[in-house]
């Protein structure tokens, strides 16, 4: 009996003090998505315990990346400029298109391996992945919407309530959701199957005789910029680039006001580089043989071009390459390639 | 032995559902701040009235919001009661009176003696804390810059005639130029009058001197430079003269 009546009091004592107030929700409705580093990764930039990824949020994520009721004109989604098949970037267009067929100045680029990046667009004016989506949603050559006519748009629409209801304790339709929402889809989106990957994780693959002259090319003449497994360190230089009239953009120095980045853009990555032509940030370039003319052959000098690229008497030294070795530079290139991220369905509008 | 340990756990049981905030003689308020623009003394007036700064300019001003963000009280014994941040973004805008009333409630009981507020954005906190459910509100009044994801702290605009010189416009967009430069501070100010907190609804004005965005720590004329928009020279120096502006009434 006195052992019926201590285990009363236990299950009293630990019952007690539940609140009524918390509804069972049952586990499993909203499980949390599988993410793994791949093993020849960095470590993630985006602190994904403050926004782990579920199924429900990346359902969310993905049905407004493919909305065009995030741009003014209803059509203009971010899928528009950010198409799979070429590794999310707006295949052959020179400069991002926005709605009533107004164009930008940049290239849209590559959405993959996000979680690893610090900052976001070409002059770093996001230093967030959840903040990136407020410049095209905004910007009035892009989708030029606001955010109180997409939460005033989605709120009329039942299947958004459930999703939000489904994605989010606190069920809110509001501008925070919106944007964890699309950094859950964005973060899932890994690009690491590569041949490239499956060498550097010894999984069997092989380069080819050119490619392997090419990656020795590689390390010597563009790691120092373009390093280690994301192919970039991420810092913001001049390439030497002439000034186009038609933009005269600054680059960096629009986030800085620092005159010692102007002319300053990204260090792109360069996975999936074969198909996100065309190249540098207005998209003037059109092949990857363009693109190492110019290094070899094409620069522009100018107050902040990159020391990397002068000799000792301040001459344009730009990167010497003969045809033959940027033949086989571009061999390496197209080993970054990923068809398994490219074909992946969870990331397909249809 | 049996009886103790039934005592022991019948104690237990009545204590331990005591929620520490609930007591019959301690409740929590409403503390409002009352934000008044001025310059010497009296409020501002919008386009009309004519102001001179320490470098004889005199200017009149046409638009002054600025973000007002991250709202402490703070104890006589030094303990923090934190507004809670996800609802500590305010946009003050001089022309519209109710922006320039902030309403707190569920403000814990206590002797305060001292506020803290940031003006701007803490983006140490980016992007957490609801930060971002600010936007609509900043969209809605040219908060944020339409190229970057970065909100403008500081709106100031007017007309401005330097002595002698002929007339021109002035603007003044303030915030963080991303990881480059942070422009957010924190403003502690000492409460003339302590506040009591427990139950009731108490008022905490504060006048913002606007004549020291251009003179305080830092004198700014508006001949050398009117037009400050993403300016790493002269964006951290107003930054840090608003900082000095305001005062508790």
């Amino acid at each position: 009996m006195r052992y019926f009546v201590l285990i009363g009091l236990f299950i009293f004592f630990f019952t007690s003090c539940s609140s009524d107030k918390g509804e069972y929700v049952p586990i499993d409705q909203n499980p949390k998505l599988e993410f793994e580093i791949p093993s020849n990764f960095p470590d993630l930039d985006y602190d994904i315990n403050s926004n782990p990824p579920t199924e429900k949020g990346f359902e969310l994520g993905k049905k407004l990346f493919y909305d065009g009721r995030l741009a003014s004109d209803g059509v203009v989604s971010c899928g528009f400029c950010h198409i799979q098949d070429f590794a999310f970037t707006h295949h052959t267009h020179i400069v991002s298109h926005g709605v009533d067929g107004a164009l930008g100045t940049r290239n849209a680029q590559p959405l993959h391996n996000l979680a690893f990046m610090k900052e976001f667009t070409w002059d770093g004016a996001a230093m967030h992945l959840d903040l990136q989506p407020i410049i095209p949603i905004t910007a009035e050559v892009e989708m030029n919407e606001t955010f109180a006519g997409i939460i005033k748009k989605i709120e009329e629409q039942p299947e958004y309530v459930q999703l939000f209801e489904l994605a989010f304790e606190n069920k809110e339709i509001n501008s925070e959701n919106i944007l964890r929402a699309l950094s859950q889809f964005m973060i899932m989106m890994v690009s690491a199957n590569t041949k490239y990957d499956k060498i550097e994780r010894n999984e069997g693959a092989v380069f080819t005789e050119q490619e392997a002259a090419g990656f020795d090319l590689f390390n010597s003449k563009c790691a120092s910029c373009h390093a280690g497994t994301l192919f970039t360190d991420q810092s913001y230089r001049n390439n030497g680039l002439p000034i186009d009239p038609q933009y005269n953009d600054i680059g960096r120095k629009r986030v800085t006001g620092l005159a010692s980045d102007i002319y300053k853009f990204k260090v792109p990555t360069l996975r999936n580089i074969e198909l996100t032509f065309p190249y540098m940030h207005d998209g003037r370039l059109k092949t990857l043989q363009d693109v190492l003319d110019h290094y070899s052959d094409g620069m522009t000098d100018s107050e902040t071009l990159d020391p990397l690229f002068k000799n000792a008497d301040n001459t344009i030294k730009g990167i010497p390459m003969t045809q033959e070795e940027k033949d086989q530079i571009i061999a390496f290139l197209k080993t970054l390639t990923d068809d398994d991220f490219l074909n992946d369905n969870r990331f397909s509008e249809f | 032995m049996k009886k103790i340990v039934f005592a022991i756990l019948a104690l237990t049981i009545v204590f331990a559902c005591k929620d520490d905030n609930e007591n019959d003689t301690v409740e929590a308020g409403t503390i409002n701040l009352e934000f008044t623009n001025s310059i010497d003394n009296t409020p501002i007036t919008l386009n009309s009235t004519s102001y001179t700064n320490a470098s004889n300019e005199s200017y009149t001003i046409a638009e002054l919001k600025y973000i007002i963000s991250n709202i402490v009280f703070i104890k006589e014994n030094g303990d923090e009661f934190t507004y809670p941040v996800e609802d500590s973004y305010f946009l003050i805008n001089e022309e519209i009176s109710s922006s320039k009333q902030i309403s707190l409630n569920d403000i814990e009981a206590g002797v305060y003696t001292k506020i803290r507020f940031g003006f701007g954005v803490d983006q140490s906190n980016y992007p957490l804390n609801g930060v971002a459910n600010f936007i609509p509100t900043a969209e809605e009044q040219g908060m944020l810059w339409s190229w970057s994801a970065g909100y403008k702290f500081l709106k100031f605009e007017g007309s401005f005639t330097p002595q002698g010189g002929t007339a021109g416009d002035f603007i003044l967009h303030i915030g963080s130029h991303g990881e480059a430069l942070d422009n957010y501070k924190e403003i502690t100010l000492d409460l003339t009058n302590t506040i009591t907190i427990n139950g009731n609804t108490s008022t905490i004005s504060i006048d913002a001197d606007i004549a020291k965005i251009f003179d305080s720590t830092n004198t700014h004329s508006l001949e050398d430079k009117s037009d400050i928009q993403v300016d790493p020279d002269n964006a951290p120096k107003i930054a840090t003269n608003v900082q000095t502006m305001f005062e508790i009434q």
